[in-house]
């Protein structure tokens, strides 16, 4: 390969690693919003106290993959627990409140990871074994980023036989079409949203982790990640997954392409695109008109 | 007899007012400022969000519109009267709450909802982006804050911290007023009547898009005045007032103070503002208060303070209950 | 809630170190008014930025403006070390002469949030209501610009330390009560292009700033710069990435393609640390110019390797060996005395470098109001203009009268790994970092080559030279 192609190629590699990073977060974002109807704003915090938790369970026992399999499921716990007792307790106060607390939410995570961690900088490296660069046909890409494209597509994989193939997948669907008739169907609702929400938050810990040895672990990471993946939820429609994914893989590339060709307006592209869809398709390309 | 309580309570509130930077001094004089702008900006959210069901979470955009606005226009034309500041902002709030309306009145709900932190987003960016206009993030800043002027009459320094004030309070006080008067039109029970059941006003002949477009454009209007009066206030106007953080906070504090009642939003404000401000002074951790705040008060009081005081009332005696939004 | 954009400085002061130059310039030193003393220093080993003996009563109150909340919340930490530090030691010697008394110094904490509506109010409340005389900040020129206005409305002392935008001191914000003790864009995009014009080693250029108007104006006095004292030099490409970005490969693999032998950045943290983090995992090996790639832990994890051949501009270094006299030896181990007993949250790497460049500054505030023996601010004022001082390290600042703006040389250092760190570090251990790349080489950019900006606008300015002090 001739080394322009080997950029475009690498930008085109680029911006399915971004885009795959993008879907774990919007994906919990979409399915909670899908099935619980909660636009849940602490969901970048989950994110940012994912990579915390790599951090420190990398720091205490030494191995990369350990916290990356122990930090997102110990996130989940966390997300499970807001459910039960914050969000449970205000079902069917409407959209605001659940607005409030999950704000109320956002600002405590940022605050506690402050205390905890103080504000420094956590550094983490990448494991050993995903260190240095592939080198194929004239293209170097780091091993890491190809773990994450590989990392993504399984978490996908897991997440379509959960949602297509077993029993739980079908309720999860069907609430989501339907909520209060999975409900006098005898199926225990409330149960299965803390286990909806936990899932969605573990998807956003599973970005955590990952993206922890890539970027700073510090307290401002929440931010960085928010609005993204709230701009993939938008334009995709909510509780959409097919959705989340075509979208974010859009961004993903239209992010590296537009970086490569429009630099001075890639920054802007995002939301341009964003504000086009949403003028033409209120509820997102995949979504569906909620009837009220 | 009751309508001379009233007259006696506005007297009161009145002298109150004029006393205030006697009693307090320049500080919270100017802390009582900022605190009524806030609660004009909410009090325009509450007119969409609490009285028609708009879900709009962008409010920023057109606060940023009045900031600009009236920040451009001290910048850019000489001898701008202070007044005139304040009617371009109000003017760019209300322009762009008109340039938006036929998109907004479409969607209602959860999409209606996403729509404008979209368009904040996109709005918030342009900010930065937009450097010439907008001074990004350092904002438009030293631009000069013209005396209160009637010609032959009167010339009144507004640099001055005490005379800001009571030019602050005319001028958010008349806006809060006209708000007020704004729902007891008839037109208001309509506002209601869209929030409860669209349909049942639409059968009953009234055009539920175009009323709702007005609301729109109604508080886009005084969002912007209260963003004119910030940029007045800062005598700075920098992109992170329309961030979509700024958009949330209106929304925060309509909401604990009670949302759909005319005086919710005014209390939330103060609430808001004293709490932070205590928190600032004694603590180190003010996220932390203001986070613990807002779960406490949702938990035990999901309609705010308004609701809550009706709950508290509803069980001794009778009042209904506040509807859910 | 707080939103990370309003963090205009979220960086590592601590990089820049302390050095001096064998030909500490003779004319400088003739015309120095004041310098700090290392051996009147009190003794330092009681000092805990935590629990600062703050005293309270008959005292000169001066306000810490910054980020004490928020995800920037380091900014606030990091300034209120380097106030307590020298006022810790002022205090200890029995505070200042001011107004026939001796009084000591009193801090307060002045938490902008990184608003503008917060900074005008904590700014209010520490005038009006705490009595401060001095305002001291603060991170995010709009910060600033509220702060100087406040300072100008209430006739008190606000003093830049930390933001660098020109426009803070230009015909339409310059307040004759407001002070810059830093340095400006100006300056850095200047010092750059002198360094790599005598060097003449590299000729391609990529700059990649922040796109927003610091970011903006970084690149803008960069390419001036180079215009002006490396003509032949060539912009091989010119980037703005979004704030808090979180990927930059696009950006990295871009420049890979471009045959840019340099890179001219203006990021700060985390930005800065992301930059650099992931051009290296993704085999970009090329040096970056920079103001903000110090911070020594992340340095750490990168490891030497990828940090060798990093330049750093610096307002405050005075060139090698660091340590020419007993006195900044002492100075040095007294101030790694105190990190060895620092508590949470300041036990962290950042500042095992030490923090004496803002120190300094702050000493350099206390070192004019013992001299105008007042604090009252047309004393302050009188006194500050004109004036020079002489840091611990012996780099000399000069205060410009007219713009209020500080005339310095620079000095642009070459990271080098922890062997040869020994020309710059000449005490044991002999490193700055056994963990990766730092200071080496230092090139000195004399005082008349980055003079401040001057306004030609500015009244007060009318009919002089950028090099006039008075």
């Amino acid at each position: 390969m001739d080394p322009t192609t080997a950029m475009y190629v690498s930008q085109g590699i680029h911006g399915l690693a971004y885009g795959m990073i993008l879907f774990l977060v919007a994906s919990g974002v979409s399915l909670i919003i899908g099935m619980m109807h909660i636009f849940n704003l602490a969901h970048a915090g989950f994110f940012m106290l994912s990579a915390y938790f790599t951090y420190q369970f990398v720091a205490w026992t030494g191995n990369f993959w350990l916290a990356l399999l122990l930090a997102p499921i110990a996130t989940g716990f966390c997300g499970m627990l807001m459910e039960r007792f914050l969000l449970r307790p205000l079902r069917g106060s409407g959209v605001i409140g659940d607005l409030i607390l999950t704000v109320g939410v956002a600002l405590c995570i940022d605050a506690l990871v402050k205390v905890i961690w103080g504000t420094a900088n956590k550094p983490l490296s990448k494991p050993p074994l995903l260190q240095g660069m592939v080198h194929f046909a004239g293209l170097d890409y780091p091993y890491y980023r190809l773990f994450v494209i590989g990392l993504a597509v399984v978490v996908l994989l897991i997440m379509a036989l959960l949602l297509y193939k077993t029993r739980i997948g079908k309720i999860v669907r069907a609430a989501v079409s339907d909520n209060d008739m999975v409900n006098a169907l005898g199926i225990n609702i409330p149960l299965l949203f803390t286990f909806v929400f936990g899932v969605g938050i573990w998807l956003a810990g599973v970005a955590g982790a990952a993206i922890a040895p890539i970027l700073s672990v510090f307290p401002g990471l929440a931010l960085q990640m928010g609005m993204d993946a709230f701009i993939v939820v938008a334009v995709a429609g909510f509780g959409s997954l097919r959705g989340a994914f075509m979208v974010s893989i859009l961004f993903g590339l239209m992010n590296s392409y537009g970086v490569q060709f429009i630099s001075q307006l890639a920054p802007l592209s995002m939301f341009i695109f964003m504000a086009i869809v949403m003028i033409f398709f209120p509820h997102g390309f995949f979504g569906e008109s909620e009837e009220e | 007899m009751k309508k001379a309580i009233k007259w006696i309570l506005w007297i009161i509130l009145g002298i109150g007012l004029i006393l205030i930077p006697k009693i307090f001094g320049i500080y919270y004089t100017n802390f009582f400022v900022s605190l009524a702008i806030m609660a004009v900006f909410s009090q325009s959210i509450n007119i969409e969000l609490g009285y028609t069901r708009i879900l709009n979470f962008g409010h920023a955009m057109f606060f940023g519109m009045g900031g600009y606005g009236a920040a451009q226009a001290l910048a850019l034309i000489p001898g701008m009267p202070i007044l005139g500041a304040v009617l371009c902002g109000m003017l760019g709030g209300g322009l762009l709450a008109l340039v938006l309306s036929p998109l907004v009145v479409r969607v209602s709900g959860m999409a209606c909802a996403m729509l404008h932190v979209a368009f904040n987003a996109l709005f918030f960016m342009l900010a930065m982006k937009l450097r010439p206009l907008t001074g990004g993030e350092d904002g438009i800043s030293g631009f000069p804050i013209p005396p209160f002027n009637i010609p032959g009459i009167i010339s009144i320094d507004m640099t001055n911290p005490l005379n800001f004030y009571y030019f602050a309070v005319a001028v958010l006080g008349i806006s809060m007023w006209l708000m007020w008067y704004f729902t007891k039109t008839p037109f208001g029970q309509i506002m209601i009547g869209i929030r409860d059941n669209p349909k049942r006003v639409n059968y009953l002949g009234f055009k539920v898009p175009e009323s709702r477009a007005l609301v729109y454009i109604v508080g886009g209007s005084f969002a912007g005045v209260s963003g004119s009066m910030y940029a007045l206030f800062q005598n700075l106007f920098s992109s992170d007032a329309t961030s979509g953080l700024n958009s949330f906070q209106p929304v925060l504090m309509t909401m604990v103070g009670g949302i759909g009642t005319f005086i919710g939003p005014i209390i939330g404000s103060a609430f808001f503002s004293v709490v932070e401000e205590l928190a600032r002074r004694y603590t180190e951790r003010v996220e932390l208060v203001m986070g613990l705040t807002l779960i406490i008060v949702i938990l035990f009081a999901p309609m705010g303070f308004m609701g809550l005081y009706r709950d508290l009332k509803a069980r001794w005696g009778k009042a209904p209950s506040l509807p859910k939004i | 809630m707080k939103t990370g954009k309003g963090i205009l400085m979220f960086f590592y002061v601590f990089s820049f170190f302390f050095l001096l130059t064998a030909m500490s310039p003779i004319q400088a030193t003739a015309a120095v008014k004041a310098k700090f003393d290392v051996n009147k220093m009190a003794d330092m080993s009681g000092f805990d930025p935590n629990n600062f003996p703050n005293p309270t009563g008959d005292t000169i109150k001066i306000a810490i403006v910054a980020t004490f909340s928020g995800p920037a919340a380091a900014v606030g930490e990091g300034f209120w070390l380097y106030a307590t530090w020298a006022a810790y030691d002022i205090n200890k010697r029995g505070g200042l002469m001011v107004d026939g008394k001796k009084k000591l110094i009193q801090l307060f904490k002045a938490d902008t949030m990184s608003r503008p509506d917060q900074a005008k109010k904590i700014c209010e409340q520490m005038v009006l209501q705490e009595g401060v005389k001095f305002l001291w900040g603060a991170d995010g020129s709009h910060i600033v610009k509220i702060m100087n206005q406040t300072a100008n409305k209430y006739k008190v002392i606000a003093v830049n330390m930390i933001s660098l935008s020109e426009d803070l001191q230009d015909a339409k914000n310059f307040s004759p009560y407001a002070f810059m003790s830093w340095w400006q864009t100006s300056q850095v995009g200047r010092s750059f292009a002198y360094y790599f014009g005598q060097r003449k080693k590299e000729k391609k250029f990529y700059i990649m700033c922040q796109d927003y108007v610091f970011g903006h104006e970084m690149a803008e006095n960069f390419k001036k710069g180079l215009k002006e004292y490396y003509p032949e030099a060539q912009i091989v490409g010119e980037d703005f990435h979004k704030l808090f970005a979180t990927d930059y490969a696009p950006y990295i693999t871009k420049i890979k393609a471009s045959g840019a032998e340099v890179i001219y950045t203006g990021d700060w943290d985390p930005d800065a640390t992301n930059l650099l983090k992931q051009s290296r995992a993704m085999g970009l090996k090329l040096p970056f110019a920079h103001i903000y790639m110090g911070n020594p832990a992340t340095l750490a994890s990168l490891g030497v390797e990828a940090t060798t051949g990093l330049l750093i501009g610096s307002p405050y270094s005075n060139g090698n060996p660091a340590f020419k006299t007993p006195e900044q030896i002492k100075y040095h181990k007294t101030m790694m005395d105190a990190y060895k007993r620092f508590k949470p949250p300041y036990n962290k790497m950042d500042y095992m470098l030490g923090w004496d460049p803002l120190a300094m500054e702050f000493s350099w505030l206390l070192s004019v109001i013992e001299r105008a023996g007042s604090v009252d601010a047309e004393k302050i004022i009188k006194t500050w203009e004109g004036d020079t001082y002489e840091y611990v390290n012996g780099h000399v600042k000069t205060m410009r009268a007219c713009d209020h703006n500080t005339i310095q040389e620079t000095y642009i250092l070459e990271y080098v790994p922890p062997d040869q760190q020994r020309q710059s570090f000449n005490i044991p251990p002999y490193h700055w970092s056994d963990k990766s790349a730092l200071y080496g080489p230092a090139f000195r950019v004399p005082a008349e080559k980055v003079l401040p900006w001057m306004d030609p606008n500015l009244e007060r300015c009318k009919g002089k030279k950028p090099s006039d002090i008075n």
